[in-house]
This record gives C-alpha cells, sequence and structure tokens, in this order.
C-alpha cells in the first residue's frame, strides 16, 4: 500500500500504483506553442511576391509579343535581332555577377545555343503546318491551359534549374501559338523568344537575386511594366486586369498573410513526431 | 469369393470334353477359350498345349470339363470326373449343359458363388479396349479383370487355328472351328504390298536426299520454304508417306491405326484432285480463270489507289495534317504503280503458269488448297508491306510519344528496376523533348488512319488464309478410317463392356451376356487424330486488341509443328 501520495514518474517499465493511461496535474505542462513560426515582415515578403507577379508578366509579355508578329506590326527579322541582342546582353550580365559558371564551358553553351538554334530552325516549316487542321479556339484554349500549367508549376523557391512540367508546357503552349503565326520565319522568332524568356530569363533571375539583391525588385518592376505595356496595345481592358492582378499579388496579398500570421496557433509537445536534426551525411562515404 | 467364369457363346452347343483356357489369377476368374473333343489322348492334349504356350505368352491350361449329355454317351459324366487326376489343376471346374435349360456349373471341393458370362469370342478378339496401354502388356498384375480377359482371348490367336477340317490328333470347338476366314483378295493384297512398299521406301529416301542437298539447304531458301504453305504440305505428305510405307508390320493397335487412317486419307485425298483436276481441265476452264486474274488485279489496284485519295482528303470529315497526308498517300500511290507494272509484265505467262501449276492438284486436294493459299499471299503481297509500313511507323510514333509523355512530366523510365522515376534533364533535352514530343502528338491521327485502313485490308487477307488452312487441316488429320470402323463394326473400339442378364434362379449359377459398349465419336477424334499442324490462334482477344493499339506486328495464327527436335 502506498504510503502517501507517490509522483507518477511516466513510465511504463516500472510498477506503479497507478494505471497504464493516469494522467495528473502536470498533463499538458509541456505544450508548446508556436515554435518556430518566423515573424514576417511586410516589405520581405512583397519582395519576394515580386518573383510572382513578375512571371506572370512574363507570361503578358510573351503573348503581347505573339499578337504583334500576328498582326504584322512587327516584322520577324527584327524580333530576331532583337532576341539576339537580349541574349548576349543576358550572357554578359550573368557572367558578370559571378557566382561561377556552374561547371560549363563557354564552348558547352556554344554548343547547346547552336543545337537550339539548328533545331528550331530546321523544324519550324514543319511547326507552321502543325496545327492547319485543328480550329481557331482549339488552340487558343490550348495554349491558355498550358500557359496557366506553366505558372502554377514554376519552381518559385529556385527558379534555376527549370522544373520539367512548367518548362515543358510553356514550349507546349508556345509552340501552338507559333504554329499559327503566317511564315516560318514568324515561327522561328517566337520559339526563339520562348526559349529566352521562359527558359533563360529565370536563370537570370535566380543568379540577380542571389548576388545583387537591391537590384532584383527593380527587375522585377521593369518586366511587370514591359508586360502592362506591351498589353495595353493588344487589349487595354486586358492591361488594366493585368495592373490590378499584380498590384493584388505584390501589394495585397502580403498584408493579408502577415495579417494572418497573428492567428497563427501551432500546438507542438513532446506527442510530435521526431524530427532528426543532425546531419546524417557524415554517415554516407 | 465370386468365381467369374468367362465362356464362349460359340462353346455352348459344342459335344463334350476338356475346357482349355486361362486362369486370371488376381481377380478369381477364368477364361474359357476352346473346348477340347472326345476321343483325344491326355499326352497329346498335353503337348499342344505347351507348343501353344510357347507360341503365345497366354498361361494355358485345362480349366476342367464340359460335359453335354446325348443319348449313348450315359458314362460320360464318370469318365469326365476321372479325368480331373490326370491334369495338373489347382482348381477344377465341372460345367455341364441341360438340353431346354441354360448350363448349370459347379466347382468341386468348394461351395463357393459363381458367375458364367457368356461372351463373343470373334468380337472380342478382335476388339480393342480403350485407353490403350501400349507397353505395359507384359506386366499382367496392373491390368483389371476386363483388360486381362480382352488380353487373353486376343493373344491366343495361334490356338484357334485347327478348325474342324483339319486331319490332326484334336478337336477344338472355337469361333472359328465352323472353317478358317480368309479373303483372296486380302491375302494378294498382302503379298503385293511388300514390293511396292519397298519401291515407295526407296523413292522416299531418294527425295528426301534431294531435300537436303546443300544448295536448297541456304537461310534464304529455307526460310521461303517455311512460309510457302506449299513447302510444308510437301513436307507432312512426306512424313505421311514414310510412316506408310515402312515395311515393318505394325505391331501395336495405335501405330496400325494411325498407318490406316494416313493411307485412306491419302487415298482420299487424291480422289478428291483428281475431280477438282477433271473438274478443272474441262472447258479450258484454266484459260478462262488466268484470263479474269489481271482485270481482278487490276480492280483490287484501282480500289486501293481511290481509297488512298479518299484518305489523301478529309477522310469521313476528320482533319488530318495535309503536308504528312500528302507525302504518304504519295508513296503507297508509287507502291501500288510498281505493282501493276510487275502483274503486267506477268500476263502473259500466267495461263501457263497456272496449267502447270494446277497439274500439282494431281498430288491431293490438300495440295491444291495450299497452293491456292500461296497465291492469295503472292498476289496480296503489297497489302502485306502497307500494313508493315504503317504499322512500324504507327509504332515507332506510339513509342516515341510514350517516352516524350515521361520526359514531359519530368520523370523517365529506369530499366533496372522497371519502373518510372523522376530525372532532371538538361534544359537542351527538355527543349528538343517537347519540340518533339508536340509534333509527333499533332501529326498522330494521321499516322493511326493509315494504320487503322491498312491493318483492316490485313486481316481479311489473313482471314480468308486462315479459312484455307484450317480446310487442309482438317484433311489431314480426320481419322477417316477409325471414324468408319466406329460407324461399320463398333465393336472393334470398345470403350467397356455391358452385362445383360439371361438367367437367373435359385440353385443355378448366374448367366450374364456380355456385350461390348464401343466409343463415343469425339472420342474417336480425340485418339486418333493425326497430328500434323493445327491452325489455331496464337494470342488471346485481349492480347491480339494490345499488340493492334500499340502496332506491333500481328501474325495471328500459330503453325504448331510435331518435329520434336
Amino acid at each position: 500500500p502506498p504510503c502517501g501520495p507517490v509522483e507518477n514518474k511516466k513510465v511504463l517499465y516500472g510498477r506503479q500504483p497507478y494505471p497504464d493511461n493516469y494522467v495528473d496535474r502536470r498533463f499538458l505542462a509541456e505544450l508548446r506553442r508556436n515554435v518556430g513560426v518566423q515573424q514576417l515582415r511586410y516589405w520581405s515578403v512583397a519582395r519576394e511576391a515580386g518573383l510572382v507577379g513578375q512571371q506572370v508578366s512574363c507570361v503578358a509579355v510573351f503573348v503581347a509579343l505573339w499578337s504583334s508578329l500576328d498582326g504584322g506590326a512587327l516584322p520577324p527579322a527584327a524580333l530576331l535581332w532583337g532576341g539576339l541582342l537580349a541574349a548576349l546582353l543576358g550572357y554578359g550580365l550573368h557572367g558578370a555577377l559571378g557566382g561561377g559558371t556552374g561547371g560549363r564551358t563557354r564552348w558547352a553553351d556554344l554548343q547547346s545555343a547552336a543545337i537550339f538554334l539548328a533545331f528550331t530552325f530546321g523544324f519550324s516549316p514543319v511547326l507552321k503546318t502543325l496545327t492547319e487542321s485543328v480550329s481557331t479556339d482549339t488552340v487558343y484554349a490550348m495554349s491558355a491551359l498550358m500557359l496557366l500549367a506553366h505558372l502554377l508549376f514554376f519552381p518559385y523557391a529556385r527558379p534555376s534549374p527549370p522544373g520539367s512540367l512548367s518548362l515543358n508546357a510553356a514550349l507546349f503552349g508556345s509552340v501552338c501559338l507559333a504554329s499559327r503565326l503566317p511564315g516560318a520565319l514568324h515561327a522561328f522568332a517566337m520559339l526563339t523568344w520562348a526559349l529566352l524568356l521562359f527558359a533563360l530569363w529565370p536563370c537570370l533571375l535566380q543568379r540577380l537575386r542571389d548576388r545583387a539583391p537591391r537590384a532584383f525588385p527593380w527587375a522585377a518592376a521593369l518586366v511587370s511594366l514591359a508586360g502592362v505595356g506591351g498589353l495595353s496595345g493588344l487589349w487595354p481592358g486586358g492591361s488594366v486586369l493585368l495592373l490590378l492582378t499584380l498590384l493584388a499579388l505584390t501589394l495585397a496579398c502580403p498584408l493579408l498573410l502577415v495579417r494572418l500570421q497573428r492567428h497563427k496557433d501551432n500546438i507542438h509537445g513532446p506527442w510530435d513526431e521526431a524530427e532528426i536534426r543532425e546531419d546524417l551525411s557524415r554517415f554516407l562515404d | 469369393m465370386v468365381l467369374k467364369i468367362f465362356f464362349p457363346q460359340c462353346c455352348t452347343t459344342a459335344d463334350s470334353g476338356l475346357l482349355v483356357g486361362c486362369w486370371i489369377p488376381d481377380q478369381d476368374s477364368a477364361v474359357v477359350l476352346a473346348v477340347v473333343h472326345y476321343p483325344f489322348i491326355p499326352g497329346q492334349v498335353k503337348r499342344y498345349l505347351t507348343e501353344i504356350r510357347s507360341q503365345t505368352d497366354v498361361d494355358l491350361t485345362v480349366l476342367g470339363s464340359w460335359s453335354m449329355p446325348k443319348e449313348g454317351q450315359e458314362g460320360m459324366d464318370s469318365f469326365l470326373k476321372d479325368l480331373s487326376t490326370i491334369f495338373p489343376h489347382s482348381r477344377w471346374l465341372q460345367l455341364s449343359r441341360e438340353i431346354g435349360k441354360r448350363g448349370e456349373g459347379s466347382v468341386r471341393d468348394e461351395n463357393e458363388k459363381v458367375i458364367i458370362v457368356h461372351y463373343d469370342q470373334r468380337k472380342v478378339m478382335l476388339s480393342q479396349l480403350h485407353p490403350v496401354q501400349e507397353g505395359v502388356s507384359h506386366s499382367k498384375m496392373e491390368q483389371s479383370a476386363l483388360r486381362a480377359v480382352f488380353h487373353t482371348v486376343a493373344q491366343s490367336h495361334p490356338l484357334f487355328f485347327i478348325d474342324k477340317y483339319d486331319d490332326g490328333p484334336l478337336k477344338l470347338t472355337h469361333w472359328q472351328s465352323e472353317g478358317r476366314e480368309a479373303s483372296i483378295i486380302a491375302e494378294l493384297v498382302k503379298q503385293g504390298s511388300v514390293p511396292v512398299c519397298k519401291l515407295l521406301t526407296w523413292m522416299l529416301s531418294l527425295w528426301s536426299w534431294l531435300g537436303s542437298i546443300r544448295l536448297l539447304n541456304v537461310p534464304p531458301v529455307r526460310f521461303i520454304s517455311s512460309k510457302l504453305s506449299t513447302c510444308v504440305q510437301l513436307g507432312y505428305r512426306t512424313e505421311h508417306l514414310q510412316t506408310v510405307s515402312s515395311t515393318r508390320k505394325a505391331t501395336e493397335h495405335m501405330e496400325f491405326m494411325r498407318k490406316a487412317n494416313i493411307f485412306v486419307s491419302f487415298l482420299l485425298d487424291m480422289a478428291l484432285g483428281l475431280l477438282l483436276i477433271a473438274w478443272l481441265y474441262r472447258e479450258n476452264r484454266i484459260g478462262k480463270l488466268a484470263s479474269t486474274l489481271v482485270p481482278v488485279a487490276d480492280h483490287v489496284a484501282k480500289e486501293l489507289r481511290e481509297l488512298l485519295e479518299w484518305l489523301m482528303g478529309a477522310p469521313a470529315g476528320l482533319k488530318m495534317n495535309r503536308a504528312l497526308d500528302q507525302v504518304l498517300g504519295r508513296f503507297f500511290i508509287y507502291h501500288i504503280h510498281l505493282w501493276i507494272s510487275y502483274i503486267h509484265l506477268m500476263s502473259p505467262f500466267i495461263e501457263m503458269i497456272l496449267w502447270y501449276v494446277g497439274l500439282s492438284a494431281c498430288l491431293g486436294l490438300t495440295f491444291a488448297l495450299s497452293v491456292l493459299s500461296d497465291m492469295v499471299a503472292l498476289l496480296t503481297f503489297h497489302i502485306y508491306c502497307f500494313y508493315v509500313y504503317g504499322a512500324r511507323l504507327y509504332c515507332l510514333k506510339i513509342y516515341g510519344l510514350s517516352s516524350l509523355w515521361r520526359l514531359f512530366r519530368g520523370k523517365k523510365w529506369n530499366v533496372l528496376r522497371q519502373r518510372v522515376d523522376s530525372c532532371s534533364y538538361d534544359m537542351d533535352q527538355l527543349f528538343i523533348g517537347t519540340l518533339l514530343f508536340t509534333i509527333l502528338l499533332f501529326l498522330l491521327p494521321t499516322t493511326a488512319l493509315y494504320y487503322l485502313v491498312f491493318t483492316l485490308l490485313r486481316l481479311v487477307v489473313v482471314l480468308f488464309q486462315g479459312l484455307i488452312h484450317l480446310a487442309v487441316d482438317l484433311l489431314n488429320s480426320f481419322p477417316l478410317f477409325a471414324m468408319g470402323l466406329r460407324v461399320c463394326r463398333p465393336y472393334r473400339l470398345a470403350e467397356g463392356v455391358k452385362f445383360r442378364v439371361l438367367c437367373e434362379e435359385e440353385g443355378t449359377p448366374l448367366h450374364l451376356m456380355m456385350e461390348i459398349n464401343p466409343i463415343k465419336v469425339s472420342a474417336v477424334l480425340q485418339y486418333y487424330r493425326t497430328p500434323t499442324y493445327s491452325c489455331y490462334p496464337r494470342d488471346s482477344w485481349m492480347a491480339l486488341c494490345k499488340k493492334l493499339f500499340v502496332g506491333e506486328l500481328i501474325y495471328p495464327w500459330k503453325h504448331k509443328t510435331t518435329k520434336t527436335d
């Protein structure tokens, strides 16, 4: 018989006068709330949200370019030269920012560029006649779907190694759109710009974000302005819509996030799953 | 224990004498094979029995005595009782017959129940119990009583040679004692067949030597000859003839039946072939056939060209990719043009070729059908080519599409683990992969339509060829002789026996009549079907559909060969 109240040591391997599921006054004393929740600051969140807005306006820029090619306002040769120039500029900026070449030599880069250009040029007559028999509505719907998929699956956390699905979806959508253009050269120009915008620009952006964090918001803002401006030539209502979306994304959504942080209520305790904090790679050879 | 005595029907009216037969050890039965009449000398009887025992494998002994009371032979009974002391025995039977009643039997020294089963000796001797056990005939231990009875009667052939016209020391009664069965024609055929078989064997060995010379065994020739059904049929007929013409007499039942079946079906085949020739060569039908062949080929080509032009337009309202459409359509039309030129080149020679080829029908109807099948295959060779092109293109496309779809999602196929894994691709791979994926996807409907059309055409041809092969196979493998035997002499192919009660009275043994139960017609087919190549579908329906969907080339009929390599 116990003499006096014996404290319940919470062990199951020793005999105790309490049943196994007994709880005493110390119940929930080890409860912790909101451990490890960061306090978000408004302006840093707004900066990160700029990436999302930037990507949306990228797509808008692409569509604007396409419509101007389609309408004949822009000659394809001019677009091609512009693209070449932009590529060279971007490549120079990428090198100037430093941060290593990632193991690729200049020769490998030149090879890749040559492969892209050769393939695209070689296939552009085929690509032009690809969707001849498909109705216009279907083509537009497919492209819209694909570009939406691109936006949804884009790796916003780390854009540099491009996510397969997002890049492929964007390229598929651009091929669909490019096949609607009047000539083979138009299609070639369109595809080159698609590559620049969807494949190479995120790499540069990532480099910018890492090495020159102060210049990053300005680049994002530039792209957004270009998007809004380009769209205004095509469809003024659309450009207003885009502007509103951008403002909502960049200004309103972070505000919402910060406000809602206050209501965060996570419960932690010894009942959680164990997390391994140690770096186990030292056990691997 | 019940003692069963199998008593031949022909002996129920025999005069008194000794019962000669065989004991079946395990099952407590006795088979009576013959009755030796009075007067006889016991020593001669013993000598004769030893002689027969050495000729056959049957353990012949004297089983007991048979008495048929007649006037003037009253002392017979006691005489017969004393006989039991002369002949060595473990048991002695005493059967007697009373006029007007069925027999009564008793066994000396033991008082046990006796069943007398009457059987028709001739039928039992000629019949064969199914399923046939070959090679086990030596071990009598494992046989059932019925099988032992049939076997004993069949083996005791030499016992039945002495008939009532023989002037030997012994007089026997059995199924042949009224006079031996013989026919002059059968004897003549037997005598004449030996040199004929020798000649045939020599000719066949010459033919197979010809077939095995180096020049004809070059791989391309072998490949072609394995595809042409005429050559295959020739091979099978050679094999069959070799089986039939071997001079060794067939010792076992199955071998004999096989030989007989092959021989009869061969005869039928040749008869039908000669009939076909007679019909074909009358009224210059060959000429008419030849003159309609070229217009038919032209008509088929014209239909094909119209089909291709329809495909090149907008078939059934489907939207095709115009450039690819034009390329494929023009390619196939050029092929048709080549084919028609070839046919026109051959047209002067067609009548002559057909005339000589028609003569080959004298080798049998199966040959004529095989030649027809080969001719159909040759005439529709262009359809086969189109099918192969379409299928290969489609297969490549499907394969490429599935692989590139995985690339689209950022995954790849792990060959080692046979599963789909994620993979981080390079930029170049992603770009080119997506481009190719788009192109293949939009060109898919065009290729799929061409593939569908040509596959359907090919399936029609294959179906027709399959029907012809089915007919050939039926002619080859149907066991005509066995079927005829089943219809005309059903007792020769026995499945079992049935018993009919003849006399059931108190105090006398039970008399049963044993009648032979012939095997069912479907069992005839099952046992005696000549194993030749049988055409049956290689794939199930589901597998066939899957192959069609993926674009694999289909060869739906599989030829099962009987060669055991």
